[in-house]
């Protein structure tokens, strides 16, 4: 028997990175659907929310760069997102009115940001958490 | 001359929420135990009873912690003697 089969985590780094590329793609590449769904879910029901709630203008690496840092974490669509902001809002009159302020920019930033830090966790947890074993639910169930 | 554009969703913030800020902390805390209770549950069983009551914890610590701070600003700290 190989020590990766004895020891109770693996290390995967392909499904860390899957879990970057895409959230939840990490724990899916595990087979681990239902839990990879739900992460999916999550961490893009946070980060739409945010963009939502703040526009597009909440995930900006020019102009805030240690926020994007965190935001940087969701994986690509943190990426897309900024370029989409540094296109639509190049222009300074379009910029003023599409401009989120206040609240909603602090929200939608805070939202997108705690959207990335979760995906850490996540990834940290696609690094080293066990693929599924066949008897792993039937001796759950069984335990009281 | 100002032009006046459209209101599209994702690229345009909801204005009308700047006055209730503060309710955004539900979604806030509702998606953060989502993904927490998503990565630590053993089974999903009662999954949802459980984000809900993360979600409840969670709301329920903030607004402690509102009234711990406004108490000791409001009150606490004009007591503290000026000399």
């Amino acid at each position: 028997m190989s020590p990766s089969v004895k020891s109770d985590s693996r290390f995967t780094p392909f499904a860390a990175l899957l879990a970057w590329i895409w959230p939840g793609l990490g724990h899916l590449r595990l087979g681990q659907r239902r839990r990879g769904m739900l992460i999916m879910f999550g961490v893009l029901f946070l980060f739409l929310g945010g963009v939502l709630i703040g526009g597009v203008d909440v995930v900006d690496r020019r102009h805030d760069p240690l926020w994007f840092v965190a935001q940087a974490l969701c994986g690509p669509i943190a990426f897309g997102t900024d370029l989409a902001n540094q296109r639509l809002l190049s222009d300074p009159q379009v910029r003023l009115q599409r401009k989120s302020l206040s609240h909603i920019n602090e929200f939608g930033t805070l939202f997108v940001a705690l959207a990335g830090l979760m995906n850490l966790v996540v990834i940290l947890d696609a690094l080293h958490r066990p693929a599924p074993r066949r008897n792993t639910d039937r001796r759950a169930r069984a335990e009281p | 001359m100002t032009n006046l554009l459209a209101y599209i969703p994702f690229v345009d913030p909801i204005h009308a929420l700047q006055d209730w800020w503060y309710l955004l902390l539900i979604p806030l805390a509702f998606g953060i135990a989502v993904i927490y209770k998503a990565l630590r549950s053993p089974q999903f069983e009662h999954y949802w009873q459980n984000v809900l009551v993360m979600t409840g914890q969670i709301v329920a610590a903030m607004i402690a912690l509102a009234v711990v701070l406004i108490v000791a600003i409001q009150v606490l700290i004009p007591l503290i003697p000026v000399n």
